[in-house]
């Protein structure tokens, strides 16, 4: 289907007593998934946001449960989010990234209902990205400017038009459901595959990870890991802004005007920081960077490949642009690949 | 004289005899407009040593991790202010580090460099005396590096290092500094001022990579990871941003050296110099202080004069 | 849908003080809510977490024997700066405190069945141990199981966990119960061994064959005892040992409990040797 760029700001809008929409756009000089009040909002004109979509699923503090302890025990509610949300013009890389979160919070013995409850009420309605960045790597991680995992529907922007790919039953219902769509021609299908034939052309060569799990399989004690973190400086730039990234803290907070009532709260944590995994003893099986940056990439490229089958990652990028010591991942990923199987390793 | 040249042939000389075991510089980056930290250990790797203005990063901050070795490290000015504090503070010692000053005339933006270009993407990166020129898809641009020099490196005093063992580069001129800026926005309304701190809070992601870039911030446990007492909620909100912030950069009172590392690594421009140089301003005003000049010296908050300035004392 | 992060209210039934420095006390509580109650069930080797509201939540083994249904003991040793176990320790009785549970795979029991069980605690590791013994020598299950033998060590008498029930349990001719302590003076009129657990396993020699061995304990104690049972002929699979961890959501979410690809909160706690040989040494 085809919709008229001059209809965007109507489209978005329609949406206004159903849905929540969310948008890239700017607040305080971050760029973000934000809710847009009204279409006209919508000025977006960049490479992929600075914060990553999954706090649109997964906010970095979240309420989990209000608690109030009375005379015959303690009330608990609550607090769901289950409100519709529509994401409108999510890349790509990050659309995919759910699926990753979806293993961890859906896929296992307990399902995560405060996850669960957004997810189920949010469709993905995304943008192909003609001009990717240097420093974008979804090719290597099985993604692609164009491609169409975990999207409701993927807007290809041809100038004054996007051709819209209908791609779920709930992305087709709501392309029938607004009045802004008409049939897309030959000649757009041709110029969105010429499109992203151009795009595709532009990303530097994707890295050959086979080698990557294998490796590490066998290189925990490595001397690799020895100086390739060595400018790493601990932060959690890296880890908050990825999109597939999904640690978190649980605490308390008591309420500022009452002692009998409060919060358990969430908030996004980090394998980088070492409170993470400081034992009450004093013992930190992780007790230096070394330690600590071998995890982020073990579990992105190794655990997470042996429990789930993929490595957790979606090549945004973001981790690359905004690390503070330009600790490059994708460096990392081709030392490893060219590290000699079994060289110099044992406990 | 060619800076680089002259320092790779430093540590080359440094490593071949065997002086140090371990040299602390930077490199190429990864990314145009970046450079990193590099960790150098043979003659050899000295070729991987760059200088020009993007040598960012504090790289004093490294030095505790590296106590028990003789190390030497490549300083800007400012980093050799930090490494100053940080001797006055015994966490380092003179005697292990040979210290590699480079005079500095000030360290290139990214962040205005970005601005300068509209966010679009920068793919290429040169550099001249006095400029440098950004390329990227369709575009090519000439900026003037004073158009897009660091805010503290416009009216840094201390360019060359005030502590080395040798000194690259010749003397640059001394800027001069009477935080017009910090003067500037302490006169204007409360209302305005707090509306600016909000939204600055507000950018901020608790990332600490403000804290981590830091050279002074070495402590083995921060006040934010304290559970007994607890000072601020894990919450990422405006309120408790500020409390870390102010805790920051009360704990730096005294002992910021102005070089920016803390505000360059922010992923989201966090404006904390404006907090940082408030105090810096209040140090020198109140007692006349300045950190990282005097090895011999005494920290600021570790001394007590009967003369300091105290309006809530009442003299007897 | 059932919400793993909502806590069951629990009221504390009971405070003893199992240390002589007071620094460790059993907490028995009690459910609230009857379908909490009726819904509770749970295997030795389990945890919970245990939350005081508005301090937080820690993860607690589970000391009570599953086949008491009507209440839940925990085990709770006060760590200088640690926040839960202070309050803990502070709570008196009749305050709610909440639970998420039971977490964790527990002991392979049913696997045990057939097999002699060798069990060996040190310190305050023994918590679960005692809710494993209690339910071996239950009426129900104690023929299930072929000969029982338990080794308990402490640093000094007074740190003993369970005073009342290793007497009961050093009466019983089902049971094998050897206690030790590292030191003691005249004063504790100590009648058990002395010498620390691994010497103390290597002179009991319990028999491997068809045997499977219960670690708990300090890590010096771990890896003192298992060059001993190796010796003895213990296979790697049937050397069971249970793991702490930093734990937070206690159902593998929250990444923090990892060894490897395994989480310690829900592939574990309760690991065998063969299974931990196939893991980095990150723990």
């Amino acid at each position: 289907m085809i919709i008229n760029k001059s209809d965007i700001a109507a489209f978005l809008d329609s949406f206004r007593d159903e849905y929540r929409v969310f948008a890239p756009a700017v607040a305080d000089g971050v760029s973000g998934y934000r809710i847009l009040t009204a279409g006209s909002e919508l000025t977006w004109q960049g490479l992929n946001t600075q914060r990553p979509p999954k706090e649109v699923l997964f906010p970095q503090s979240e309420r989990l449960y209000s608690y109030e302890i009375g005379a015959n025990g303690v009330q608990i509610s609550a607090h769901y989010d289950d409100r519709k949300k529509v994401v409108f013009g999510i890349r790509p890389c990050d659309a995919r990234s759910f699926h990753y979160l979806d293993y961890v919070f859906l896929g296992q013995e307990y399902q995560d209902v405060y996850y669960r409850k957004r997810r189920e009420n949010t469709l993905l309605i995304g943008m192909a990205c003609l001009e990717p960045a240097k420093t974008c790597f979804c090719t290597s991680l099985g993604g692609g400017p164009f491609a169409t995992d975990g999207l409701d529907l993927l807007w290809v922007d041809l100038g004054d038009r996007y051709l819209v790919q209908v791609l779920t039953p709930q992305g087709k219902a709501l392309v029938a459901s607004k009045p802004f769509f008409s049939p897309a021609s030959e000649a757009d299908y041709r110029a969105a595959a010429a499109a992203e034939a151009r795009a595709r052309a532009q990303m530097l060569p994707a890295l050959d990870l086979s080698r990557v799990k294998p490796w590490l399989d066998a290189g925990f004690n490595a001397p690799f890991w020895e100086r390739v973190s060595e400018k790493c400086i601990g932060c959690a730039v890296c880890t908050y802004l990825c999109p597939t990234c999904h640690c978190f803290d649980l605490s308390d907070e008591a309420a500022t005007d009452r002692f009998l009532a409060g919060v358990r709260i969430r908030t996004w944590d980090t394998c980088a920081f070492p409170l993470f995994t400081l034992h009450a003893s004093g013992h930190n099986p992780r007790p230096t960077g070394k330690e600590r940056f071998r995890q982020r990439v073990m579990h992105k490229f190794c655990y997470f490949v042996q429990n789930w089958g993929e490595a957790a990652c979606v090549g945004c990028g973001r981790c690359v642009v905004n690390c503070p010591v330009n600790l490059d991942i994708r460096e990392v990923l081709a030392q490893i690949a060219v590290q000699d199987a079994g060289a110099g390793m044992g406990q | 004289m060619d800076k680089q040249e002259v320092l790779r042939a430093t540590v080359r000389k440094l490593l071949q005899n065997g002086q140090v075991s371990l040299v602390i510089g930077y490199a190429n980056g990864t990314l145009p407009l970046r450079t990193a930290p590099v960790f150098i250990r043979t003659a050899e790797e000295a070729d991987l040593l760059v200088w020009n203005s993007l040598c960012e990063y504090n790289l004093a901050n490294y030095l505790p991790r590296y106590a028990n070795d003789r190390i030497a490290i490549v300083v800007k000015g400012c980093d050799a202010r930090a490494l100053v504090g940080l001797l006055q503070e015994n966490q380092v010692q003179r005697d292990r580090v040979y210290v590699i000053g480079v005079s500095c005339e000030g360290v290139v933006d990214r962040r205005q460099v970005a601005a300068l270009v509209g966010g679009r993407e920068v793919t290429a990166v040169e550099e001249s005396p006095e400029n440098i020129v950004v390329r990227g898809r369709g575009f090519e641009k000439l900026i003037p590096k004073k158009e897009a020099m660091f805010p503290s490196c416009r009216v840094c005093r201390y360019g060359n290092p005030v502590l080395a063992d040798i000194t690259i580069g010749d003397s640059v001129a001394a800027g001069e500094d009477a935080f017009d800026d910090i003067a500037a926005f302490e006169n204007l309304p409360a209302p305005e001022r707090e509306a600016y701190f909000v939204r600055e809070m507000n950018k901020c992601i608790r990332c600490y990579a403000c804290r981590n870039a830091c050279p002074m911030c070495y402590c083995k446990q921060c006040f934010v990871d304290a559970s007994m007492p607890q000072w601020l909620s894990r919450w990422v909100g405006t309120a408790d941003n500020l409390f870390f912030h102010l805790g920051r950069a009360l704990h730096l009172a005294g002992r910021c050296v102005d070089c920016g590392a803390c505000a360059r690594a922010c992923p989201v421009g966090v404006d904390l110099m404006k907090l940082n140089r408030k105090l810096i301003k209040d140090a020198r005003e109140l007692f006349g202080y300045e950190a990282g000049l005097d090895p011999e010296g005494r920290p600021l908050l570790g001394t007590f004069n009967p003369d300091d300035p105290g309006p809530f004392t009442i003299r007897g | 849908m059932k919400n793993p992060y909502l806590p069951m209210p629990m009221r504390i039934e009971r405070i003893g003080v199992e240390t002589s420095d007071g620094n460790i006390k059993t907490f028995t509580l009690s459910f609230i809510r009857d379908e909490d109650r009726q819904a509770f069930r749970f295997i030795p080797g389990q945890f919970a977490e245990v939350g005081v509201f508005g301090k937080g939540e820690a993860p607690f083994g589970i000391a009570s024997s599953p086949l008491e249904t009507e209440r839940v003991a925990f085990t709770v040793n006060k760590v200088p700066g640690g926040v839960v176990t202070t309050a803990l320790h502070a709570a008196r009785v009749g305050d709610i405190v909440g639970m998420r549970g039971p977490l964790g795979n527990g002991f392979p029991v049913r696997a045990m069945e057939g097999h002699d069980v060798v069990i060996i605690g040190g310190g305050f590791a023994f918590t679960i141990l005692r809710s494993l013994v209690a339910y071996l020598i239950h009426p129900s299950n104690r023929e299930c199981y072929g000969r029982i033998q338990v080794v308990y060590g402490a640093r000094e008498p007074g740190l003993l966990l369970y005073k009342d029930e290793l007497a009961a349990w050093q009466k019983r001719q089902d049971l094998e119960l050897t206690l030790t302590v590292d030191r003691c003076t005249a004063a504790d009129e100590w009648t058990g061994c002395v010498g620390v657990v691994p010497r103390i396993v290597e002179e009991i020699k319990p028999e491997a064959a068809k045997a499977f061995a219960v670690i708990c304990g300090p890590p010096v104690m771990i890896r003192f005892t298992l060059p001993v049972l190796e010796k003895l002929g213990f296979a790697p699979e049937r050397v069971l040992l249970s793991l702490e961890m930093r734990m937070k959501c206690g159902i593998g979410m929250c990444g923090r409990c990892n060894i490897g690809h395994k989480y310690v909160c829900k592939d574990g706690p309760v690991f065998t040797l063969a299974e931990l040989s196939e893991l980095p040494a990150e723990y």
